[in-house]
């Protein structure tokens, strides 16, 4: 069986395909320009900022807009990019060629991680830009505010910026988990938007149930916690306004976190996709 | 020179679960075939009889329920036996995003090719497939016969020594289906093999050294086009202007040789003969 046969090259030239396919489409191109211009556009709500500082308010809406429309990308996208080749049957003719089964999943993964990165870090660079000239204009209009320093670490907002690619890669592990094992595309994007709401919020779970509840219901957020990630693990932006900002050793771990998921989600994507019958 | 088979299945089955219940459907039943190196092999069947399941299974695309099959004595399920292999499938579909060249290109990469050799043995294909002019456009606004042209640059861009298609002249005008057949000539001279799943009995039995008919998945009749001649124990002579004197005279002719006249006929031309003649002026027309 060819479970383990594994050519990088191959795998790369699927992900070029893949990228170069997904950039070819208006669904990412609408996003992008929807995210950024959310971002750019952030400037104009200064005044229903809640109480916050400016800056943590532009940055909070930022990234929010960020993860928010990061996720539709990736999973619509995902998606789209998975089952164009299944049901435009183009798969048949790639693996028809000498290339393995995981080859092909790892070239999709890698592919859609391409699309999540390009955003990610367009996304991130929007959003220190917005971040940079507003604080430029502060320093000058209201110096008093930065009299005991405050300024921002544009480092750790690239941190936050990385977290957050992070996130929108395990996701789209978990897509193609969800993709390789069923036949309907609608119902893989109902599955991942189901994934992403039990991550989202599984920490209320947690806080709920973990030490307080009863034995099952602690039993069954553990089992939560175990199978599904806590995507609050990868909200870094609100260390970065913190007084010691984002740690490398924090940002270690969040990657360790998410890279572990990646791979479990990645296998079992391989060992499903291995029995599907194109 | 090897005598190992090109392709070696022995037993081949495949069942299909249909339903909720899992009722099983048996595609192929039991197929076991070897087709030698450097012929052409033709797979026929009505509809539904599991031609195309047995390439996909060869192909490792589906998995057999039971039996095996070898590649070049190289098992089927593993990725290194299909380096050798170019497929066409019935009407092939690619990433509609790429231009022609892309695509290409990516498929010869995907069977090894790399460098200069991969961008040499494009542009090959491509002007051996008349895509030239439209290997810069993208795929998704290629026309029918151009797609089948790009299926077959990809199928035969790295060079393998069997080539498998399904279909290959499906939709195509008669002319297009003499183009194919020359092609399937030239594939065999150059010494590969070819395996070709089709409808078109005309067009088989006319380039197939081997075929075999499969009904309800299982294999009822394999054999050369010698074997197809010789089927009937009877000959045919096709004559011009003979009158009735001389027909008289050639019954008896036989009669004394111990054969027998069975039937004389006016043997109409076959409409596709026809078809090419009135159509062969446009010799610089889009054949696809």
């Amino acid at each position: 069986m060819s479970f383990f046969s594994f050519c990088p090259r191959r795998a790369g030239l699927i992900a070029r395909v893949t990228l170069l396919e997904a950039m070819r489409q208006r669904l990412p191109q609408i996003l992008l320009l929807g995210a950024a211009g959310l971002a750019v556009g952030v400037q104009g709500l200064r005044g229903i900022n809640f109480g916050l500082p400016e800056l943590k308010f532009i940055a909070d809406l930022g990234f929010g807009g960020m993860v928010f429309f990061g996720s539709i990308l990736t999973i619509f996208s995902g998606s789209h990019l998975f089952y164009s080749e299944i049901y435009g049957r183009s798969a048949v003719t790639v693996l028809a060629k000498p290339v393995s089964r995981t080859e092909f999943l790892a070239g999709k993964f890698i592919g859609m991680m391409g699309v999540a990165a390009l955003f990610s870090v367009v996304m991130t660079v929007v959003i220190a830009f917005v971040l940079y000239t507003r604080e430029s204009t502060l320093m000058q209009e209201r110096p008093e505010l930065f009299e005991h320093g405050g300024r921002l670490r544009y480092g750790d907002i690239f941190a936050a910026g990385f977290a957050y690619g992070l996130r929108f890669g395990v996701l789209a592990a978990f897509t193609l988990m969800i993709a390789s094992h069923v036949r309907s595309s609608l119902y893989a994007v109902m599955a991942s938007f189901g994934v992403l709401l039990i991550c989202d919020l599984q920490y209320l779970a947690q806080e709920a149930y973990a030490h307080t509840g009863t034995t099952p219901l602690r039993l069954l957020a553990g089992l939560i916690a175990l199978l599904f990630p806590d995507f609050q693990v990868f909200n870094l932006a609100d260390l970065a306004g913190a007084e010691d900002g984002i740690q490398a050793e924090q940002l270690w771990r969040v990657t360790g976190y998410g890279l572990c998921y990646i791979a479990a989600a990645g296998a079992l994507a391989v060992f499903s996709f291995k029995r599907r019958e194109i | 020179m090897t005598t190992e088979a090109a392709i070696s299945i022995q037993g081949l089955t495949k069942d299909f679960a249909i339903g909720l219940r899992g009722t099983r459907l048996r595609a192929v039943d039991n197929l076991s075939l070897h087709i030698g190196q450097g012929q052409i092999f033709g797979l026929l069947g009505p509809n539904g009889s599991g031609k195309s399941t047995t390439i996909k299974l060869i192909l490792d695309l589906l998995q057999p329920t039971a039996g095996k099959c070898l590649i070049f004595g190289v098992s089927h399920d593993l990725a290194e036996s299909r380096r050798t292999v170019g497929y066409l499938p019935e009407s092939p579909y690619f990433h509609r995003y790429l231009t022609g060249r892309e695509l290409v290109g990516f498929h010869a990469g995907l069977a090894g090719l790399s460098g200069g050799q991969l961008a040499r043995r494009v542009d090959e294909v491509i002007a051996r497939f008349g895509l030239s002019n439209a290997a810069d456009r993208r795929v998704g606004s290629y026309s029918k016969g151009m797609l089948q042209r790009a299926g077959l640059a990809q199928a035969l861009v790295h060079d393998p020594r069997l080539v498998i298609l399904d279909e290959p002249a499906a939709g195509m005008d008669p002319a297009g289906v003499e183009e194919i057949s020359t092609m399937l000539l030239q594939l065999k001279a150059e010494g590969r093999t070819v395996v070709m799943v089709s409808h078109l009995l005309g067009q088989m039995e006319e380039v197939c050294d081997r075929m075999a008919i499969l009904n309800h998945g299982r294999l009822v009749w394999e054999g050369t086009r010698a074997d197809l001649a010789g089927a009937s124990g009877r000959q045919a002579l096709v004559v011009d202007e003979l009158s009735m004197e001389h027909l008289g005279d050639l019954r008896q002719w036989l009669e004394q040789r111990g054969s027998t006249l069975r039937g004389v006929g006016q043997p109409a031309l076959k409409l596709a003969e026809i078809f090419r003649r009135h159509t062969a002026v446009a010799e610089t027309r889009r054949r696809f």
